[in-house]
């Protein structure tokens, strides 16, 4: 009797536990379960969306988790490789070079912008230590108006950009949207299977799963252990023989260099390229994913990047239909899906800051009573 | 040593990707094939069109031309295949010719005469350059990058419209 109250508080304790450690995820399991009987759709529809989105958002998603390994948190510098992938595919529509060979040279001209804007990001990153996410944010912004000037002033008359489809008609500068028909869905299409309806992007996936082996691969390589210790303690690492500053700057460019390959992909998914906004938000949706799967600031692992965009990605297909049926209006479900993705990163950050202070409040108390003790004995 | 062993990598890694790179700019070269099925003259002697061509792409007919018709097909690569099924003469019987042609790394846009063709003529006679002939479009407003002036980019909707579906 009194061992099954035991197994069973403990069982509570368990839940409470699980629950305490995963609300938000919890949460959003909760809202899809309530939207999508409401929003009416056939599960094979949302399957076939939800394979789409995971193929065209999962490769953006897993080149947060670098920086976070090495303790400089959710990177919103991602932005900068997502640029630097979108001039990749410009120059490629502007040479006309179709097909997955597109997409692969897209990604090959965006290493070298990647890598000079990583190392930058790094740097400055480097200096702002213990505020990167805002300052990466704050970067992003910059980074962006360089971006503009490039493309709207100087992609022309000093980068010379052959076709009058993809310039606008004043003569410099690109188009809105340049379109990228030749590549569109061109990996996704090779190699994918049809079951039941749903659509499978097997080569997409293939991509995705190769770039979780490497991390799998380089957690255990010097370089990842090396990052490991710089995410747990600096000065500590620093004492072991570890160069904190380069070790950082390399996962900003880690980061950097697969936030461009990610852009590729999911532009090539989406077939044309807003040229002005396409990277705009990029940063924010991937990082309100990795945190809808669980993820916090300092700690993600590849099972919260996939809990993630199934969870943020199913809200995103159902709440607009579920804000039509519930009220009528379908821009209320537009406005949930934005909001919701800015509140759960709000909502993550304030309980992650919650969580850390509980920590060292319980071990200041934890101290404190100790030391009483040690006084009581003497 | 260890110095010079990462810089030899760095540069090996520089030059393979120089290498895929310079690959996928050919193998992935697009061209807009135009096939003009348009009687022409050729060192004083003309060859007149068939009454009907089909163009094959890729086993997809691309074009179905009559005289002085034009189709077009997009194409990757520098050794383009096509098939064409001729019919001569109204009520002929149609036949069936495979036909490569190498196609210019320069031009995006190549026209190939199908009579010229047909007739084995070289190929500055059968293959020319598309040149678009420039029109006048209305300025276009100059990018915004988020500031628009409805109600929905008040509360940060702003990039959704040009993700258009993320």
């Amino acid at each position: 009797m009194k061992n099954n109250t035991t197994t069973q508080m403990s069982f509570g304790k368990k839940l409470r536990r699980f629950l305490s450690d995963n609300p938000v995820p919890i949460m959003f399991i909760i809202i899809c379960a309530v939207c999508i009987p409401v929003s009416g759709f056939s599960p094979g529809y949302l399957l076939n969306e939800i394979m789409t989105r995971m193929g065209r958002n999962t490769f953006l998603i897993l080149c947060l988790l670098i920086p976070i390994m090495a303790g400089m948190g959710l990177n919103f510098g991602m932005t900068l490789g997502a640029m630097a992938g979108e001039i990749g595919l410009i120059f490629v529509a502007d040479w006309q070079i179709y097909g997955i060979p597109g997409v692969v040279l897209a990604m090959i001209i965006s290493i070298p912008i990647s890598i000079v804007l990583g190392i930058f990001c790094g740097k400055v990153l480097n200096m702002a230590k213990g505020r990167e996410m805002i300052t990466s944010y704050i970067i992003s912004f910059f980074i962006n108006g360089v971006y503009q000037l490039v493309v709207l002033y100087m992609m022309g008359p000093i980068i010379p950009i052959k076709h009058s489809s993809i310039r606008l008609p004043r003569g410099y500068g690109i188009r809105n949207t340049v379109s990228l028909l030749n590549m569109r869905q061109c990996l996704d299409n090779l190699m994918s299977i049809t079951i039941k309806g749903v659509k499978i992007p097997v080569l997409t996936f293939i991509i995705v799963g190769v770039l979780c082996l490497f991390f799998v691969w380089f957690k255990k390589t010097k370089l990842g252990q090396d990052m490991r210790a710089v995410g747990q303690d600096m000065e500590v690492a620093r004492d072991a023989g570890i160069n904190v500053e380069r070790t950082r700057i390399i996962s900003i460019v880690m980061s950097t260099v697969l936030a461009g390959f990610g852009m590729v992909i999911y532009i090539q998914n989406m077939g044309n390229l807003p040229t002005y906004t396409a990277h705009s938000q990029i940063g924010m949706f991937c990082i309100a994913a990795l945190l809808i799967g669980g993820a916090s600031v300092d700690h993600a692992s590849i099972k919260n990047v996939f809990l993630g965009v199934i969870l943020f990605h199913l809200m995103f297909i159902v709440a607009p239909s579920t804000g039509t049926k519930i009220t009528g209006d379908s821009m209320i479900g537009e406005y949930f899906r934005v909001f919701v993705s800015y509140g759960v990163i709000t909502v993550a950050l304030t309980m992650y800051e919650t969580k850390k202070r509980r920590i060292k409040s319980r071990a200041g108390q934890q101290l404190k009573a100790d030391q009483k003790g040690d006084e009581a004995d003497e | 040593m260890n110095k010079k062993k990462t810089i030899l990598i760095r540069v090996l890694a520089v030059v393979v990707l120089l290498v895929i790179a310079a690959a996928m700019m050919v193998i992935g070269r697009g061209h807009t094939v135009y096939f003009d099925n348009v009687a022409m003259e050729y060192e004083g002697k003309t060859y007149a069109n068939p009454y009907r061509v089909d163009v094959y792409v890729k086993e997809e007919r691309a074009a179905k031309l009559k005289a002085d018709e034009r189709g077009m097909a997009s194409w990757m690569g520098a050794n383009f295949k096509m098939t064409l099924e001729i019919t001569e003469n109204k009520g002929d019987e149609p036949t069936t010719k495979e036909f490569k042609v190498k196609l210019p790394q320069s031009m995006d846009g190549v026209i190939i005469n199908i009579p010229a063709l047909l007739a084995d003529l070289p190929e500055e006679a059968y293959l020319s350059e598309f040149v678009q002939t420039i029109v006048e479009e209305p300025e276009e407003e100059e990018p915004s990058d988020t500031e628009t002036d409805t109600p929905v980019d008040d509360l940060g909707t702003d990039g959704f419209e040009g993700l258009g579906d993320i």
